[in-house]
């Protein structure tokens, strides 16, 4: 008696292909799985207990990124501006506007604003604002054109790979000490040469700077 | 047994649970919580320092305290304190994990229940009115001993409001005999300080001025400052003996050390003194004790102003005050000072009153006698019978507690305001460092209550005491400027001329088998029997953790039928107790050891149950030995918890740990530079020119203390595994110390080695990670990436030094012994350190998060890393400098001068690691044979 019917060979051999493929498939997703954007979180927009805007703070009105973000020069922390630096505005201007009321409620509670972190790195690695900033990298090498976001994003991966390819060659992303801040800096034609002057004009160490102890400790 | 099978509905949702728990493996949301008002100079992510004082035995010792936003992670020494100099020791160190520690006492306690601080001060209030009307009569107040002016200015008052009120003091550890010897001798008892930097010759007579106490530190600098064994000044290097009937870490550093019982020790110190001239019988010595006096007196006249003869605090008073007349007779440089006004009445007067009914009102601040007094004292019997109003206020609700009515929990003291003198009466103040985690009280705040001032802050308190005389106009700038430095400027207290001494009668001495009683290096007087840092640490010279043990020599052992483990009966003057038997070679015959502090009942989570209750056997008179003791074996063994057993490798000794005289060491540095041929290897040269860090360790200054120890697993996350995982081998100390017994075996002379990560230049652990989570970088550390390590172990299995530690289990979070039971201690961890996961390799990384934070701030001003701007934890700990650390490459640094010295070795330099960390040998200065100096 057949039990199988002819086709079953094909039927076999589609199955053992689909397998194949489900496995390959599989090892493809988990290899290009942390470079997506659902890892990276690249580009996600974080809901903030306060709708601020860096557009119009930082892109409209002309705010130094430091006003805020003070102590970028000094820690490896850039600073989150307490309460009271936003007040020292708007304990004047739009004293009443409703967007603002979590604000007010901070200052007189005492009860600190909760902002969502945007910007995250994991816990083993250890990245120094202030150190970045004094030999050359500017705000939007890694923050992108914040003046124009409404609500803040994540532009680069932050990806150890990211980090290395300006680690083993910085020379493309390092800019002059005056234009560190300038949110609307763009590379030169002559990036290239200019950025091989910085290295040598900033004294920068390039060969420890692929260590590993360099951001691991 | 068989799990039933699953139903398809269940199974349909076990299925659905865990893709819903897949999917949401995802990076847990995390916030930023910046201040409502950012406080002046506070830079988040940049540590602040501040100066404060910890104390021991009631005296001060300066710490630098580093704070990451309010929350105190590690101690220093203060370099501007005199009892600090810029060292620690282990207690100082540890400090920091008893603030954060989950069972510290958190309620105010009626009897055993919790509670309410307002009920107690409505109860307190009228009998405090009551006591006032009959002028105080029945008051007590029961502390530890108290060098704090403003705590002795509030007795003061407190004395002022109750004229009939009695203080009385305990310390476990406490100077009885010493004061008693200074007075039998001075007229006086006039607190010493012994000024081992200025002693060309030492003699140690029972004393252990290296080992645990509040002058540790100080010490250890003095010492190290006349054992410098360096080519450009071999000059004045001193000589040590030490007579003493246990190994002690002064007895591990001698010249020449004699095994003496506590008797023969007073028979040295006679024949010293008969010998130098004084008017005492000459006592007939024993070949060996001959010798060593011989050697002594003839070191001792030969060195007049710098010859010095110690007394250590547990000989008794005619021993004392026969050193201080050797003293005298030497001009030694000792300072003398006088001693505090007050003194306190002892806690024997009190037991005797509260038996008798006479207490009305106990207050016992930041004491433990239920505990730490001898049990045949009965104080904790007279105390739990008694009727009197009893309050405790410690930091734990500890064995004290639970016999008082009710008990406060004590603000820690880095916590609150106070201050402290040092043992030469320098004051520093003591500052908040965090705000009270829990709600607690500090003594200032209760002797306030005493006085029925309950606004007076503790701030207030500490300020009202040092404004008393000086003109307020300047006394802002003077308080900035105290606080600042963490020492108040000129406040030792001035030395005086000692009155010529008088001889002491001789004293009867009780031939017998004796037990002495010795402070524990881990918990001293219990006190600390809650700090795992502690516990875990292993003693010095016996490498137990977790316990004590009592200790005989191997000889003795032999002799009345014991071995290693054996739990034997300790039976003196009717009192039994059972304890370990631990061998320790260098030991007297006819005694027997045990340090006090363990056997503790209500220490906490950590320190209850551990060990032996030494006060169980302690005279009522707190005597530091008794005579007619009876050692027998139960039958029963126990395992003695030692990370590192002590093994003899005699044929490798001179390789492993070498150790050179002081002549010979003067022919090699006058000799040509020795050249270290360099063996051929497959590893690629790096010819870098950036840092070479490399560390050297002198084992000539190293006194075994373990500061370094504590430091490390302080500064680094260094997690406790517990006692049940040392038995299984199993510890995580980056930095380990390991003792060398050399010579022979009845009187072995230790060396000390410390060995953190050699740093090889060709590591052995490299090439063997499969997936080079073990590599090295520019500056040549050897480093470990603990995200890319898979656990292989291949890396330890292949490094010769065993620096390497493995977390078996969850050792820093999860486990038992981690996070000790509570969050707290997470507070604790060092934010520039990872915290180390299950599975991953760890070691030694030069303190790579120091070299960072410099090499970032060398980097931002455009500069090269200075030398000593990078000081490991370790090296900062030292108290006698023996660890160095820097740039080989750099010239001028300290570790490319000691890399040319004549001694400079490596540790297993045979196998070619080209070792990053290596030793000077030790140089020790034995009497010549013929007698030169």
């Amino acid at each position: 008696m057949q039990i199988f019917p002819p086709y079953a060979d094909t039927i076999a051999r589609a199955a053992l292909l689909a397998t194949a493929g489900a496995l390959l498939g599989g090892l493809g997703l988990l290899i290009v799985l942390p470079f997506t954007a659902h890892v990276t979180r690249q580009d996600i927009t974080v809901e903030q207990p306060i709708q601020f805007s860096h557009e119009h703070h930082a892109g409209g009105l002309g705010i130094d990124c430091r006003y805020c973000h003070t102590s970028v020069e000094q820690s490896r922390f850039a600073g989150i501006p307490p309460t009271e630096t936003c007040m020292t505005c708007h304990s004047q201007i739009w004293t009443n506007a409703a967007m603002l009321a979590p604000v007010r409620r901070s200052l007189a509670e005492g009860d600190p604003i909760r902002w969502q972190r945007v910007h995250r790195l994991p816990d083993y690695v250890y990245f120094d604002h202030s150190v970045h900033v004094a030999k050359g990298v500017g705000c939007s090498t890694c923050h992108g054109a914040v003046q124009r976001m409404q609500q803040i994003r994540q532009v680069a991966p932050l990806t150890m790979g990211w980090c290395l390819d300006c680690h083993r060659d910085p020379a493309p992303n390092l800019r002059p000490k005056e234009a560190i801040y300038d949110m609307d800096w763009s590379a030169p034609a002559n990036q290239r040469q200019q950025g091989q002057k910085l290295i040598h004009d900033y004294l920068i160490r390039t060969e420890g700077l692929i260590d590993c102890s360099r951001c691991h400790r | 047994m068989n799990a039933p099978p699953l139903t398809r509905r269940q199974a349909a949702l076990a299925l659905l649970a865990s893709a819903v728990s897949l999917t949401s493996c995802d990076k847990p949301e995390e916030e930023i919580v910046p201040y409502v008002e950012q406080p002046d100079r506070v830079v988040p992510g940049v540590p602040m320092r501040f100066a404060t004082t910890l104390t021991l035995n009631g005296y001060g010792r300066g710490v630098i305290a580093t704070c990451f936003e309010g929350r105190p992670v590690k101690l220093e020494g203060n370099a501007a304190h005199p009892a600090s100099l810029g060292g620690t020791d282990v207690f100082l160190e540890a400090a920091i994990l008893s603030l954060y520690d989950p069972d510290r006492s958190r309620a105010v306690r009626q009897g055993l229940r919790i509670g309410a601080l307002e009920n107690f001060v409505s109860a307190l209030e009228p009998r405090l009115r009551g006591l006032e009307a009959r002028g105080g009569e029945g008051l007590r107040i029961l502390t530890g001993n108290i060098t704090s002016p403003t705590l002795l200015r509030l007795i003061g008052a407190v004395k002022g409001r109750f004229p009939a009120m009695r203080w009385h003091t305990h310390e476990a550890l406490g100077e009885e005999n010493a004061r008693a010897g200074a007075a039998m001798a001075l007229g006086r008892p006039l607190s010493t300080l012994p000024r081992l930097d200025r002693a060309a010759v030492v003699v140690a007579l029972d004393a252990d001025p290296l080992g645990p106490g509040p002058d540790q530190p100080r010490h250890a600098r003095g010492f190290a400052a006349r054992r410098q064994a360096r080519k450009a000044a071999a000059e004045g290097f001193s000589r040590l003996y030490a007579a003493e009937p246990v190994m002690s870490l002064t007895g591990a550093k001698a010249d020449h050390r004699l095994p003496a019982r506590p008797e023969e020790i007073a028979a040295v110190a006679s024949a010293l003194a008969a010998r130098l001239g004084l008017d005492v019988p000459a006592p007939e010595l024993p070949g060996p004790a001959r010798g060593f006096v011989e050697m002594a007196v003839a070191d001792l006249a030969a060195h007049p102003g710098e010859a010095l003869v110690l007394a250590g605090p547990w000989l008794p008073p005619e021993v004392q005050a026969l050193v201080h007349a050797v003293n005298a007779r030497l001009n030694a440089p000792v300072e003398y000072r006088e001693p505090p006004a007050e003194a306190p009445e002892p806690l024997s007067v009190l037991v005797e009153d509260l038996r008798f009914g006479r207490v009305d009102t106990l207050v016992v601040i930041g004491a433990n006698p239920a505990h730490d007094s001898p049990a045949a004292l009965g104080f904790a019997e007279a105390l739990g019978r008694s009727q009197a109003f009893t309050v405790h206020l410690g930091p734990y609700f500890d064995e004290t507690a639970a016999l008082c009515r009710w008990h406060l929990p004590e603000t820690h003291v880095l916590e609150g305001w106070g201050d402290a003198r040092a043992t030469d009466g320098t004051a520093s103040v003591t500052q908040p460092l965090i705000r009270p985690i829990y709600d607690t009280r500090s003594a200032i705040w209760l002797l306030n209550l005493l006085l029925g001032d309950r606004d007076t802050g503790d701030r207030d308190a500490v300020r009202a005491t040092w404004s008393a005389g000086r003109p307020s106009g300047e006394f802002e700038t003077w308080w900035r400027r105290v606080l600042h430095d963490g020492v108040v400027e000129g406040s030792a207290a001035p030395t005086v001329a000692p009155p010529e001494p008088r001889l002491p009668p001789p004293r009867a001495a009780t031939p017998g088998f004796t037990l002495l009683f010795r402070p524990d290096p881990s918990v001293w007087d219990g006190r600390y029997a809650n700090n795992a840092w502690l516990q875990e640490c292993p003693k010095p010279i016996l490498k137990q953790v977790w316990g004590n043990a009592v200790q005989i020599a191997p000889e003795e052992a032999r002799a009345l039928g014991l071995s290693a483990g054996d739990v034997s009966r300790l039976r003196l003057d009717g009192r039994v107790v059972e304890a370990t038997v631990l061998l320790q070679g260098g030991m007297a015959r006819g005694v027997a050891a045990i340090t006090l502090g363990y056997g503790r009942r209500r220490a906490g989570a950590i320190g209850d149950g551990l060990g032996t209750d030494a006060y169980a056997l302690r005279p009522a008179d707190g005597a530091w030995s008794a005579t007619g003791l009876v050692l027998e074996a139960t039958g029963r063994t126990a395992e003695i918890l030692r990370p590192q057993d002590a093994h003899r490798i005699e044929a490798d000794e001179a390789d492993l740990f070498p150790s050179l005289e002081l002549a010979e060491f003067r022919k090699k540095a006058e000799g040509p530079p020795h050249e270290e041929e360099k063996l051929p290897t497959f590893y690629e040269p790096k010819n870098g020119d950036t840092y070479a860090w490399a560390m050297v360790i002198d084992s000539t200054l190293c006194i075994g203390c373990n500061a370094c120890v504590i430091a490390c697993q302080s500064e680094n996350n260094v997690p406790v595994v517990g006692p049940d995982e040392i038995s299984r081998g199993r510890d995580m100390h980056w930095l380990r110390i390991d003792t060398y017994e050399l010579g022979p075996e009845e009187n072995p002379r230790p060396g000390f080695q410390p060995v953190p990560c050699m740093h090889c230049e060709t590591a052995p652990c490299e090439p063997v990670c499969p997936v080079a989570a073990s590599v090295h970088d520019s500056e040549g550390l050897n480093v470990q990436v603990y995200n890319r390590c898979v656990g292989t172990r291949f890396c330890q299995a292949n490094c010769p030094y065993k620096v390497r530690h493995f977390n078996y289990r969850g050792y820093a979070d999860g486990q038992e012994y981690a996070n000790l039971g509570a969050p707290s201690i997470a507070a604790q961890r060092n934010p520039e350190v990872t915290v180390r996961a299950r599975g991953v390799m760890e070691k030694c990384t030069y303190c790579t998060q120091r070299i960072s934070a410099a090499r970032r701030a060398a980097e931002k001003e455009g500069r090269a890393i200075q030398e000593g701007e990078v000081a490991t934890a370790c090296q900062s700990a030292c108290p006698s400098r023996a660890i160095s650390f820097g740039d080989k490459r750099n010239p001028g640094s300290t570790v490319a001068a000691l890399r040319e010295e004549p001694q400079h070795h490596e540790l297993l330099g045979h196998l070619n690691t080209r070792p990053r960390t290596t030793y000077l040998a030790d140089v020790r200065n034995p009497r010549p044979e013929g007698g030169a100096t």
